[in-house]
């Protein structure tokens, strides 16, 4: 572990910004912090550069205590770049670079060769090499950014923290600076660390995401796990959609202009959605785009209907993974059906753990309730309870369920249009 | 792109050292018995061991009496109080970020000045040779008074340029007002409590210099030890920490360095303001702030300015001596206003 935070806590005076918050790194790690205003994401980040000792807790560099050992010391593994850093002083680029080997000069040695190398490399690799001359008050912000990494590589650092490198800085240079992290951590395999405004741009970057919210983590994953529309409604609470074109991108946000929310909050027509194994990645996008308000349940922790339905901020019933459903998703899940304008039963596998969702649709349906079966693929082929949810399902066929043929004429039938159903 | 940077730019001290040596020259040169530099340099030659058989030509043996025994400990103290002055402006303005910090500003030479008086009045009243005394108080207080301002200043184990900024003033007035009420109440001390704040070296001999020694090389030598660290400071006390520098040590230390030169200086030259806060400005604007290059270059600078200042205090309205605190504030102030003017921006 290189880099380990045991349940700080911190506040400047009486009050504590940040409570009980714990993270761990590893090598080659690119660690998003990312969380409203005052959330206490730069507390964090202050926490473990050494400079806000905690009141409770500890951070442990490479199982060393951070605030035991030297400046110097930490210095050599873990640099860090700053927001506002002074470099209004009329220091050349250069000079600004070489103060990055402080830590590995003893008191009377002069700068040497090596240092000279490294310093240069450092200037090579964040592509300031012709600056070198210039003196830093007059450069560009992104050309400061860069120069601020270049002497926090000139340290050698195997980790490097960063705090908001990229606010204030033009497009251009917000993806200039996270591309050069990328490549510093694929060419030099660095951590890196780093507080972030910009959730699409953290979301892009990062391949763990920490939520910070009131000083608490609020969450931490992947940024498929963490940036979700729910997350966000928590979080910042605002309204927004995460989109994902396909499983290689990484999700970004898609903000809702104003009325556009009001529109969807007005609307009152409700469908359920009965899914699971990634029936509902298409089915909920086209549900809301023809403008119906979708809940489902109950969908297993990780699947990736329930990750859809995070990203889309769809209202759910959730359980565990790798486990039967219990008494209270089942109840939760009933109170959707029975406020919903209909239920959609898509055509999933089903097995031991969602048969009581199977069930559940049935009692509806029984009920006389609004039913929509789609029954696209044999019961056959896609029960594996040995029989259980087959019988089950037969049953509710001839309940009364209307029973269509496809996800888009289930859509169209709860429109009111005419559809050559059975 | 390697190469090493330090080179070119210390070219600039063999330039600044020869500048030093003629003024040096012509400061003892000048005075109520002028004596021509060429003799100067023949006496002071005499007295370094390895030239003197070259020279024993042309010396007046009065003209040696005065340079070796008032002239030269005169002028040699002017160099070390110049120095000194300009040294611990150079490191408060590089601690604290501020242009604007200086001896005075953080309080120190009002300590300093209020023990200085304090013993003269003492010392008076005890009836014994006040000789000693008064650098002795002076440097005790001008210490106890950058303490008193640093932990005035400290918030919560730190201590912020604002607060220290504020503090230095806060206690500068009260130390100002004491000493002004010591100067109320100082009767016969009078003309020796004024004429010792105006500040000057007439009358300072040897003593004085060796007095004035070990707390100046004491505190230079620290204050040269840190001047990577101070580099590193002027872009923050964070990103410094961050660069391995322990600034909290760092700054104490400094603090008291700095504290030391001032105290020794103002307890053998009095108050003489301007050359800390002018000397470092002026330097910082014509070779960079880059400490290891600054504060050599301000300490030879400083040096020679007070050393023009003392010879001009001597010659303007000869035989009458001004204060040198009048010159140093007529020459500073002036070229000073001029430098503002040119760049308004970036004054670090």
């Amino acid at each position: 572990m290189l880099l380990n935070i045991l349940g700080v806590t911190c506040g400047y005076g009486a009050s504590h910004v940040l409570k009980d918050a714990s993270l761990q790194v590893n090598n080659s790690d690119f660690v998003g912090i990312v969380g409203p205003n005052g959330s206490g994401k730069s507390t964090l980040l202050r926490t473990i550069s050494r400079v806000l000792q905690p009141l409770h807790g500890k951070v442990l560099l490479e199982e060393e205590d951070i605030y035991h050992m030297s400046s110097a010391k930490v210095a050599k593994k873990m640099a860090v770049v700053t927001q506002e850093q002074g470099l209004d002083f009329p220091f050349l680029v250069r000079d600004v670079v070489m103060m990055g080997r402080i830590p590995h000069l003893n008191r009377f040695e002069r700068e040497g060769l090596k240092d000279q190398e490294v310093v240069a490399r450092a200037m090579e690799l964040t592509d300031i090499s012709l600056l070198a001359e210039r003196q830093v008050n007059e450069l560009s912000g992104g050309e400061k950014q860069r120069v601020l990494i270049a002497r926090a590589l000139a340290q050698e650092p195997r980790i490097l923290l960063l705090d908001e490198p990229t606010s204030y800085l033009d497009l251009n240079y917000q993806i200039e600076i996270m591309e050069l992290l990328v490549r510093l951590r694929r060419d030099c395999g660095l951590t890196i660390v780093m507080v972030l405004h910009d959730l699409n741009l953290a979301s892009r970057y990062c391949d763990y995401l920490l939520v910070v919210k009131d000083g608490k983590i609020h969450a931490g994953g992947t940024p498929y796990q963490v940036i979700t529309a729910n997350m966000i409604k928590e979080v910042y609470g605002c309204e927004v959609r995460v989109e994902c074109p396909n499983s290689i991108e990484r999700p970004y946000i898609v903000f809702y202009p104003e009325e556009h929310g009001a529109i969807r909050e007005s609307r009152e027509r409700w469908v359920h959605v009965v899914g699971g194994g990634g029936t509902g990645v298409g089915l909920f996008r086209n549900l809301l785009k023809s403008g119906w308000k979708v809940s489902t349940g109950v969908v297993n922790i990780g699947d990736s209907d329930w990750q859809e339905a995070c990203r889309l901020g769809v209202s759910m019933t959730a359980a565990p993974p790798f486990c039967n459903v219990g008494i209270k998703e089942v109840m939760q899940n009933k109170e959707m059906m029975n406020q919903a304008d209909f239920i959609i039963m898509a055509g999933i596998p089903f097995g031991t753990g969602n048969l009581r969702n199977l069930e559940c649709v049935l009692e509806e349906a029984e009920k006389g309730g609004p039913v929509i079966v789609v029954d696209n693929i044999d019961i056959c082929e896609r029960d594996y309870t040995g029989g259980k949810a087959e019988d089950i399902y037969k049953k509710l066929l001839k309940s009364g369920a209307r029973i269509v043929n496809s996800e888009w004429e289930a859509i169209m039938l709860m429109g009111g249009e005419d559809v050559n159903a059975i | 792109m390697i190469h090493n940077y330090i080179g070119p730019r210390s070219a600039i001290f063999p330039v600044l050292f020869i500048m030093l040596l003629v003024f040096f020259v012509l400061g003892v040169s000048v005075g109520a018995v002028s004596i021509p530099p060429l003799e100067v340099v023949r006496i002071l030659l005499k007295h370094i061991p390895g030239f003197n058989r070259y020279l024993t030509a042309g010396v007046t043996p009065e003209h040696e009496i005065i340079i070796l025994t008032i002239r030269f400990p005169r002028v040699v103290l002017a160099a070390l109080v110049g120095a000194g002055l300009a040294l611990a402006g150079a490191t408060f303005q590089g601690l604290f970020r501020n242009p604007m910090a200086d001896p005075f500003i953080i309080g120190v030479s009002s300590g300093a000045a209020l023990g200085a008086v304090t013993s003269i009045i003492v010392f008076s009243v005890l009836n014994i040779s006040i000789h000693f005394g008064i650098p002795i108080f002076a440097f005790v207080f001008s210490v106890m008074t950058i303490f008193m301002v640093y932990n005035l200043a400290r918030v919560g184990g730190k201590v912020p340029v604002m607060t220290l900024l504020l503090a230095g003033i806060a206690v500068s007035s009260l130390l100002s007002a004491l000493v002004s009420l010591c100067i109320f109440f100082s009767g016969n001390q009078l003309h020796q409590v004024v004429f010792w704040l105006m500040g000057g070296f007439s009358g300072r001999g040897w003593d004085y210099v060796y007095m004035f020694i070990p707390y100046g090389v004491i505190g230079s030598t620290v204050i040269f030890i840190y001047a990577r660290e101070l580099n590193a400071m002027l872009l923050g006390e964070e990103p410094a920490q961050h660069l391995g520098v322990e600034v909290e040590i760092v700054k104490r230390r400094l603090l008291i360095a700095a504290a030391l030169l001032t105290g020794a200086c103002v307890s053998v030259s009095g108050l003489i303001g301007f050359v800390g806060l002018v000397i470092p400005h002026i330097v910082r604007i014509i070779f960079g702030p880059d400490h290891r290059i600054l504060l050599p270059a301000v300490t030879l600078t400083g040096a020679s300015f007070l050393v023009i200042a003392d010879a001009l205090a001597r010659v303007v309205i000869a035989p009458v001596e001004l204060p040198v605190g009048i010159i140093t504030a007529l020459i500073g102030g002036p070229f000073f206003i001029y430098l503002l003017r040119r760049q308004k921006t970036a004054m670090f």
